[in-house]
């Protein structure tokens, strides 16, 4: 049996989960989560659009120029450009008048989490994986030399106590957006109206900032799937308000019959 | 579809599955599709299963990403030389260029020695656009080691993986209130 090492980081408005697998020294575990809930600590005093105090509350007021405010704002601002022009626009943090990287940065910020302060533990002896779960967006890091495989479940948006799909994942990272847990709260930055089409969207990836702004865009096209073919690297699931359910492995679309006992050949779908 | 087509593109299929059971079950586009091709002209000539194997290797050796070298290369000769000989029976040349309609083709669930594998193509203006696993033997760790091409597998689909171990959970993201009722609470409860 693999031993696992859990603490959890109130953080952000929900909680953060690390998971080690493995045995960890319990300093060097202490002072990695410590780390680790810095830098989540940072990142919601900066980019909380809760708290009149962070830094883009104060831009979005006047009263903090960019270059006065904490380089994070900088670096943010440039990633989340990107994912604009990646996203074809179905992600936008620059709605007029006000810089909103909410649909960002908590990617942003636990793979960077997990990057500078989870991934060195693997050079210990003893351990074999290190996961960071932030409210349901998490990215995982396992050695080469184990075998560990993480089993991940993907909660069923009608029924969260359920888990409707599982995925291995080894390197990477997956991200949820949809209503299930918080209403309609994603803005369609085309229309400026609640997407409402998708309850619930699946992105996998290698980098959980990517799979998380890519979650948000799935929601935000609803039914409109034709960024499927950009949505390479990626593999995925979505599950529309009616219920059904769409997968993707590498931009295209994969429909599975279910296990046939007497099959035909060959099953147009 | 008429009938021999059927069988043209079954035969793709399985040599697909030892094919794509051979290189660490890859799902992207351009040389999967050289390898099919490879594999169904080669699969008219049986007796030269080892040739294939080389020619199908040569056609997609340039593109590393996802497949381990290790523990499939030996592996998956013998895979595919089995499946090469069932997919052997009909006739290569047409798969080609067989003006196939255009959509998404399931095949067979293909028992292996390593388990079922069961992939997919996608017809697109008449030749295979993409080809994807959508079966693969779970018992195996490294098997499994698929990473961002992971395919989220449908509860549904599985009588497994009811019971199966789950680390860590994605959804939603939940308040700190909603967190305390969360799959995600409970799994942390448990472990630590």
């Amino acid at each position: 049996m693999t031993g696992r090492q859990v603490r959890s980081i109130p953080v952000m408005g929900t909680v953060a989960s690390v998971h080690v697998i493995g045995t960890a020294d319990a300093a060097g575990l202490d002072a990695a989560v410590d780390a680790c809930a810095d830098t989540l600590h940072r990142a919601d005093r900066v980019f909380s659009t809760y708290d009149d105090a962070s830094d883009i509350r104060r831009m979005a007021r006047g009263e903090l120029l960019e270059e006065d405010a904490d380089p994070w704002v900088a670096e943010v601002a440039e990633g989340c450009r990107r994912a604009e022009i990646e996203t074809g626009g179905l992600f936008d943090a620059h709605l007029p008048g006000f810089f909103d990287p909410t649909g960002f940065v908590k990617g942003w910020a636990t793979e960077r989490a997990l990057r500078e302060h989870l991934a060195p533990l693997l050079l210990l002896p003893g351990v074999q994986a290190v996961g960071l779960d932030v409210g349901g967006d998490l990215q995982v890091r396992t050695s080469p030399d184990s075998d560990w495989t993480w089993n991940i479940g993907i909660v069923d948006p009608a029924d969260r106590g359920r888990v409707l799909a599982t995925v291995p994942l080894r390197d990477g990272a997956v991200a949820t957006s949809g209503s299930a847990e918080r209403g309609d709260h994603i803005v369609d930055p085309r229309r400026g109206a609640p997407a409402t089409g998708i309850r619930s969207a699946t992105v996998i990836a290698d980098s959980l900032t990517r799979a998380d702004v890519g979650a948000t865009a799935v929601v935000v096209a609803g039914n409109d799937v034709s960024w499927l073919p950009r949505a390479t690297g990626t593999s995925g699931l979505l599950v529309t308000v009616t219920g059904s359910i769409r997968r993707w492995i590498d931009g295209v679309t994969v429909d599975v019959n279910s296990r046939p006992t007497t099959a035909p050949l060959l099953t147009p779908v | 579809m008429d009938r021999p087509l059927k069988r043209i593109v079954y035969a793709v299929l399985a040599t697909v599955s030892g094919l794509v059971l051979l290189f660490g079950y890859r799902t992207s586009h351009g040389e999967e599709i050289s390898a099919a091709a490879a594999a169904s002209t080669n699969s008219g000539v049986s007796s030269d299963s080892s040739g294939s194997t080389s020619d199908a290797q040569q056609s997609t050796s340039g593109d590393s990403a996802g497949s381990s070298s290790d523990g499939s290369s030996s592996n998956g000769s013998s895979g595919s030389g089995s499946d090469a000989s069932s997919g052997a029976s009909t006739s290569s040349d047409a798969a080609a260029s067989s003006g196939l309609q255009d959509g998404t083709y399931t095949g067979d669930s293909v028992g292996t020695r390593f388990g079922p594998v069961q992939v997919q193509i996608t017809v697109s203006g008449g030749s295979i656009s993409a080809v994807d696993v959508i079966d693969y033997p779970s018992d195996n760790p490294r098997d499994r080691q698929i990473n961002e091409r992971a395919l989220p597998t449908l509860i549904s689909e599985t009588t497994s993986a009811q019971s199966a171990q789950i680390d860590m959970v994605s959804g939603a993201t939940y308040t700190s209130q909603g967190y305390l009722q969360s799959l995600q609470s409970a799994i942390d409860q448990a472990q630590s």
